[in-house]
């Protein structure tokens, strides 16, 4: 944050403007990026642009003179130092994501508003820099052409995965099957200083089965995150059976430090979330099978009935239905509950290449109307 | 300072189905009325009013007001301070007199049925955009920061807060035309209120109301109920408290009330009761202190000893203020200068300050961003 200051008369302006309208000499200007905390209010009253409650706005003193009004995620208190004042202020960490799917964008995305350095590593250099121009896209909604490029400043992109070298923290965000991960994960412990995280993104695999492929399983630790990331802000936090205090306190930290609202959750199946969500999904279907509704009803009902922003058919649909059938298969297997067993129209849908939003349908058709 | 208050009409502040004309129309109706006028003697028209661009869809008020006087062509035009709406369109017509006589002030707001959220981000633009808003420092985060200051540097109490509503609602108890004259609140609700913004609970909090007020002002008096406004005036200050020194007091409002008393010719101590923008309750005690009633962080003296009620040594808020009586924004300030005119007559009915001669007015817009001021009354 940048006020600007009167060499004559010393008085101070909150305003982008160049002379000072008393003594009509240019300002000069103090930028702030910390200060200590005077006075702090935990707001619990949700308004347009700020509906996650609670969040507490601290009044800050600059140490230049004056005061901030600073918006924060966590609760504080007088007397607390606290840094504020945008994105580049707060890039702390180098953080490697590996992957090159939706999530993977999305983090990276979510990593570089938050001010962090990200080193990107992906199979195939032109893929890559086709996903860097979506994230620029991206942030060109909510940032200037003067944040756009310093946020962009802050990443690289490689086909090689010795580029982790440098990094605090590396997030594997590959494709959500056992081989391929323990792979990855094998390949970043080899190039990774001593002392950096190693985090898997994964939504559903048992923790200690991706331990295995490290030496020191110590340094892991599951960070769950949804999708979009940028605007979901649970990040499910799994400790594997070795995870270190440190390493899970890191995590945590961070989690935190990116704005998200971390839980701690057990290695079990489907964590807590998708164990939740996927019986809610299949008697969705259930009820679609049985005729208790059509599915634009069903969802309406649930939308509306339970205050869920989407319908569990229309959700489905968006999390791909051969994404949700391979999901509730291995939590089927390892729960042993028929809850979880796919419901058949499930399969049906799936064997007939319908798997929703990806496809073009799934239960909702979504195929553009023709051009009038 | 030759004005008079000729006629005042208000409706009830609170929740309202009718649209913001016919409000304005029925508290116009009443200000004709109790002058004893017809609308064809008015020379001017000022309208205050806040929200009715975000939260109506509708601009150009003053013209949208024209439509309930056809044909007659008067200039008229829209004040916009925030909540100081109404006390700075007072002021406006005040000190316009020399050029048009009579001036009528209708204050009009309507705030029910916008989803509680867009209403809480809508009164937000009374602060920053970039350092409030931008912040989420809504409305009541600010009062409650400047709650939080209060209370470090003066060693105010949360139930000194307490004491302020309790106070106002038993007062809006005695006035038909109050937000909660039908709601009786005990401490029990107050205990059972949740939290808004800390310190800040539900009760700390005055509602948001529809309603609208109306003055006809002059500068010759009609006849003995006419109450001359002997001092007048408006302070500005920085919007965002990240811009002040001060979280504790409100510079706009010690320069509005230094020169309406100057105006007027009083002291503190001359003021027989006072109509204070609570829009919460610390402001209620920001607002005593900057008025000169109690020095800096004693006002909560007052308070604790009983004097703020209407049998006190310094009754504050006689109408149930906006805490109970209601807060129609840009009917607010132009409703104290109605409840003023009514307690000077004789006319404020259960409420009445017995004997009141002094009446005053504070009107803030925003954290103390603007602060309009009035002294109605005779001191001899």
């Amino acid at each position: 944050m940048i006020t600007r200051r009167c060499p004559s008369c010393e008085r101070r302006y909150s305003y982008a403007i160049d002379e000072c309208t008393f003594c009509r000499v240019p300002l000069e200007e103090n930028e702030t990026r910390a200060g200590d905390v005077v006075a702090v209010t935990e707001v619990s009253v949700p308004s347009l642009g700020h509906e996650e409650v609670p969040y507490w706005c601290a009044l800050v003193a600059r140490p230049q003179g004056g005061y901030a009004v600073v918006k924060r995620d966590v609760p504080t208190s007088v007397g607390e130092h606290v840094s504020f004042g945008g994105a580049e202020e707060t890039a702390a960490y180098t953080l490697g994501v590996v992957g090159s799917g939706v999530m993977a964008r999305g983090l990276v995305e979510l990593f570089l508003t938050r001010g962090q350095k990200v080193i990107w590593v992906g199979r195939s250099l032109d893929r890559l820099a086709a996903s860097r121009d979506k994230v620029a896209d991206r942030l060109a909604r909510v940032m200037d052409e003067e944040q756009l490029s310093a946020a962009l400043s802050r990443l690289d992109l490689s086909d090689e995965i010795d580029a982790f070298s440098a990094c605090d923290l590396v997030l594997e965000a590959v494709v959500e099957e056992v081989e391929p991960k323990l792979a990855i994960l094998k390949q970043i412990e080899a190039v990774v200083r001593p002392g950096c995280i190693i985090a898997t993104n994964t939504s559903s695999l048992p923790l200690d089965v991706l331990a295995s492929a490290l030496d020191d399983a110590t340094r892991f630790g599951g960070m769950h995150f949804f999708n979009p990331p940028t605007r979901m802000r649970l990040v499910e936090l799994v400790r594997a059976p070795m995870t270190s205090d440190a390493t899970d306190h890191f995590i945590h930290e961070l989690s935190v430090s990116l704005g998200k609202i971390p839980v701690r959750v057990a290695n079990g199946p489907g964590f807590v979330v998708n164990r939740v969500l996927m019986p809610l999904l299949n008697e969705a279907v259930r009820a679609l099978e049985d005729g208790a509704a059509p599915a634009s009803d069903i969802d309406e009902a649930v939308r509306l009935g339970l205050n869920h922003p989407m319908g569990p058919l229309a959700l489905a649909d968006l999390i791909g239905l051969d994404v949700v059938v391979s999901i509730m298969e291995d939590l089927h297997t390892r729960l042993g509950d028929e809850a979880y067993a796919p419901r058949p129209m499930l399969g049906k849908l799936v064997a007939e290449g319908k798997l929703g939003r990806k496809t073009g349908s799934g239960f909702y058709d979504y195929t553009p109307p023709p051009a009038p | 300072m030759d004005a008079f208050v000729l006629g005042a009409g208000k409706t009830r502040f609170g929740p309202s189905s009718h649209p913001m004309t016919r409000l304005a129309h029925e508290a116009i109706m009443g200000a004709l009325s109790d002058a004893d006028m017809r609308i064809e003697e008015i020379g001017a028209f000022v309208v205050a009013n806040f929200l009715g661009g975000p939260n109506e869809s509708q601009l150009h008020l003053n013209s949208v007001i024209a439509g309930l006087f056809p044909g007659m062509h008067i200039p008229g035009w829209r004040v916009e301070a925030a909540c100081a709406s109404g006390g700075v369109a007072v002021h406006q017509a005040v000190t316009m007199l020399g050029a048009y006589d009579p001036i009528l002030v209708v204050g009009v707001e309507r705030l029910s049925g916008r989803p509680g959220n867009e209403l809480t981000r809508n009164i937000g633009m009374a602060g920053d955009v970039i350092l409030d808003q931008a912040q989420g420092l809504n409305f009541p985060a600010t009062y409650a920061l400047v709650a939080q200051r209060h209370m470090q540097r003066y060693g105010t109490t949360t139930r000194d807060f307490e004491i302020v509503s309790l106070k106002n609602h038993a007062n809006a108890q005695l006035n038909p035309l109050a937000h909660f004259h039908h709601k009786k609140v005990a401490q029990a609700d107050i205990d059972a209120g949740a939290t808004v913004a800390s310190p800040l609970r539900l009760f700390d909090c005055c509602p948001v109301s529809d309603g609208a007020a109306a003055v006809i002002i002059s500068s010759k008096p009609r006849d003995e109920r006419s109450v001359p406004i002997i001092g007048s005036g408006v302070g500005t200050d920085v919007i965002s408290l990240a811009q002040r020194e001060d979280h504790t007091s409100f510079a706009a409002a010690r320069e509005a009330a230094r020169v309406a008393y100057g105006q007027a010719g009083i002291s503190a101590k001359d003021i027989d009761l006072v109509e204070v923008h609570d829009c919460f309750t610390i402001a209620e005690v920001v607002a005593m202190e900057d008025l000169g009633l109690a020095e800096p962080g004693a006002a909560v003296e007052l308070i604790r000893a009983g004097e703020t009620g209407i049998g006190g040594s310094m009754p504050v808020n006689p109408s149930g203020g906006l805490k109970a009586g209601g807060h129609a924004i840009g009917a607010t300030g132009v409703g104290q200068v109605y409840e003023a005119t009514k307690q000077l007559r004789g006319e404020a009915g259960k409420r009445q300050v017995e004997g009141a001669r002094i009446a005053v007015t504070h009107n803030v817009g925003g954290v103390g961003g603007t602060c309009a001021v009035q002294v109605l009354g005779r001191l001899s």
